[in-house]
């Protein structure tokens, strides 16, 4: 409570606003749907993403 | 011959061989057979030469399960039929819609696309078509098909002419014939309402029903019950297995290069899937129709990608500025499975004025037909990229998995099933012949008699089936 307190209401919004653009807030593919680890991904995979059907490295 | 009251046909003194009832494209097309081959024929058309509020609520009915549109809006009863609103799309169903599919019961026509191909050429005449493209694969899994858009033949008015010069043809109009009487072989005559009361009864050698794909099983429905099984004696099929051309705005694609796919002069372009791809996905045959995107829908998709792909929609950006139609819109019509469940059934409260009662239209999506939806816009998308051609984006009730929604297209207004063909009747109705299972005279025209309905909009497949019918006749009944 008191990190917050400390911090102005428009650092507050500021921070929500921005909040969906970071990676861990975006909806990204199943990690379960190949693998999971990312790097090891086949780039040419067909996966759905907000309803586009899209390649993996589309979302490079 | 063209009479505007049954009293001044009978008047005539015109003794027919044939009776069709209904003057849409089904039955003006087996009269004009019928009238080359010599044989005097009539034509009973309940409606009169031009729309009317009165003769259109005949039709009024209720439905019972999805949304679906007024029933005395979907069709219209005068001359020409529901001919004078059809928009004009012509395509033959394809080969593999009269194969059997195992993957979905009661699929599969006793007559082959080989059976009415010989009739394309006359149906070409009649509906001013030109000559259709091969289909052109763009994948093993779908085909760039081919939908002409025709001058929409309006068959009273391009027919009224010549029906009304024909010796051996007489249309009457204002005449609706509300029950056929029958002996469990033969129809024996049908009872007749002209210029709003009853016009007593009429009899000929040989009855053909042609009056809508919701109309033929209404009037047999009726008149079995009112002959006690004696007009269609197996009726286990009758009513049922009733399909529509469910249509739905299914998202948008983004094009790589929108001169890839030649459209045609509405900006349209079809796509359909193969055999292959459908035996794999266990999914009915479907239609996706990419329209030209105005550009400010063009910018929406583009903001849309941007953010789930920022680096492709920055590509996307850069193809928009090289060229302006680089976005569609896709609208999916698919196939209907044939089930039983989907059927016409008689009202029991509520009655037209000659005392008929209307239609309740039972009718409900079903889950296989909404795996072909989401399955065959994802096929296209898989298709766009594995081609590199661009990328499909969902609509959002598709990609959500939620409810139709009410306010779309719904359907094509196409009417199909209820009296199928078929040989086993405990699920069909007449014969690959479009004779009524058991009786000698009683014949079916119009897409009623289909087993199913493919993507493609069945007019031209209609006329196909009539032309055939027709010509058997001529030879039946000259006999």
């Amino acid at each position: 409570m008191s990190f917050f307190k400390k911090m102005s209401r428009r650092s507050i919004v500021q921070a929500l606003i921005a909040l969906p653009a970071l990676s861990l807030f975006r909806k990204l593919p199943d990690a379960n749907a190949s693998d999971s680890d990312p790097s090891h991904a086949d780039p040419n995979e067909i996966v759905e993403v907000n309803g586009w059907i899209l390649k993996r490295s589309d979302l490079a | 011959m063209i009479f505007d009251s049954y009293e001044a046909f009978r008047a005539a003194n015109f003794k027919p061989k044939v009776c069709i009832l209904g003057s849409g494209p089904a039955g003006t097309t087996i009269a004009r057979k019928l009238g080359a081959a010599g044989i005097p024929v009539v034509v009973l058309e309940a409606g009169s030469r031009e729309f009317s509020d009165e003769s259109q609520d005949f039709y009024r009915g209720t439905t019972v399960g999805d949304f679906y549109f007024d029933l005395d809006i979907t069709r219209l009863r005068f001359m020409g039929g529901s001919s004078n609103h059809w928009a004009g799309w012509c395509r033959v169903l394809d080969k593999q819609d009269f194969e059997p599919k195992a993957w979905a019961p009661d699929t599969g026509w006793p007559i082959r696309r080989a059976d009415i191909e010989p009739y394309l050429p006359e149906v070409h005449d009649i509906l001013e078509l030109p000559d259709f493209r091969p289909d052109v694969p763009i994948s093993d899994d779908i085909r760039w098909v081919q939908l002409i858009k025709s001058p929409a033949v309006r068959f009273a008015e391009k027919f009224a002419d010549e029906l009304d010069k024909s010796r051996n043809i007489a249309v009457v109009l204002n005449t609706y014939a509300t029950e056929l009487a029958g002996d469990g072989k033969r129809v024996t005559g049908a009872r007749l309402w002209s210029n709003g009361q009853d016009a007593g009864s009429f009899s000929a050698d040989y009855f053909i029903v042609c009056t809508g794909g919701l109309e033929n099983s209404r009037l047999l429905l009726w008149s079995n019950q009112r002959s006690n099984g004696g007009v269609v004696p197996n009726a286990t099929a009758l009513g049922r297995y009733w399909m529509e051309h469910p249509t739905f705005e299914g998202g948008n694609a983004i094009l790589a290069d929108y001169g890839e796919f030649e459209v045609d002069a509405v900006n349209e372009a079809f796509f359909s899937p193969t055999l292959a791809a459908m035996e794999r996905l266990q999914i009915m045959n479907f239609g996706i129709r990419l329209i030209e995107t105005p550009y400010a829908g063009i910018k929406h998709v583009i903001a849309d990608l941007a953010c789930t792909a920022p680096d492709m929609a920055e590509w996307v950006a850069y193809q928009l500025s090289q060229n302006l139609r680089c976005a569609a819109q896709l609208y999916v019509a698919w196939e209907q499975a044939p089930l039983a469940s989907n059927q016409i059934e008689l009202s029991k409260t509520d009655v037209d004025h000659a005392g008929v009662p209307r239609i309740e239209l039972h009718w409900k999506k079903s889950e296989l037909e909404r795996r072909t939806l989401v399955e065959g816009l994802k096929l296209f998308g898989t298709t766009l990229i594995e081609k590199d051609l661009g990328r499909v984006r969902l609509i959002d009730w598709i990609a959500n998995g939620e409810d139709y929604p009410t306010n779309e297209e719904t359907a094509g207004h196409h009417h199909m099933g209820g009296t199928r063909m078929g040989t086993d009747i405990a699920r069909s109705v007449v014969d690959a012949n479009c004779k009524v299972h058991g009786m000698d005279n009683l014949y079916i025209g119009g897409s009623s008699v289909f087993c199913t309905s493919g993507q493609a909009n069945p007019t031209t497949t209609i006329t196909a089936l009539a032309c055939r019918l027709g010509e058997h006749l001529s030879k039946v009944v000259a006999v």
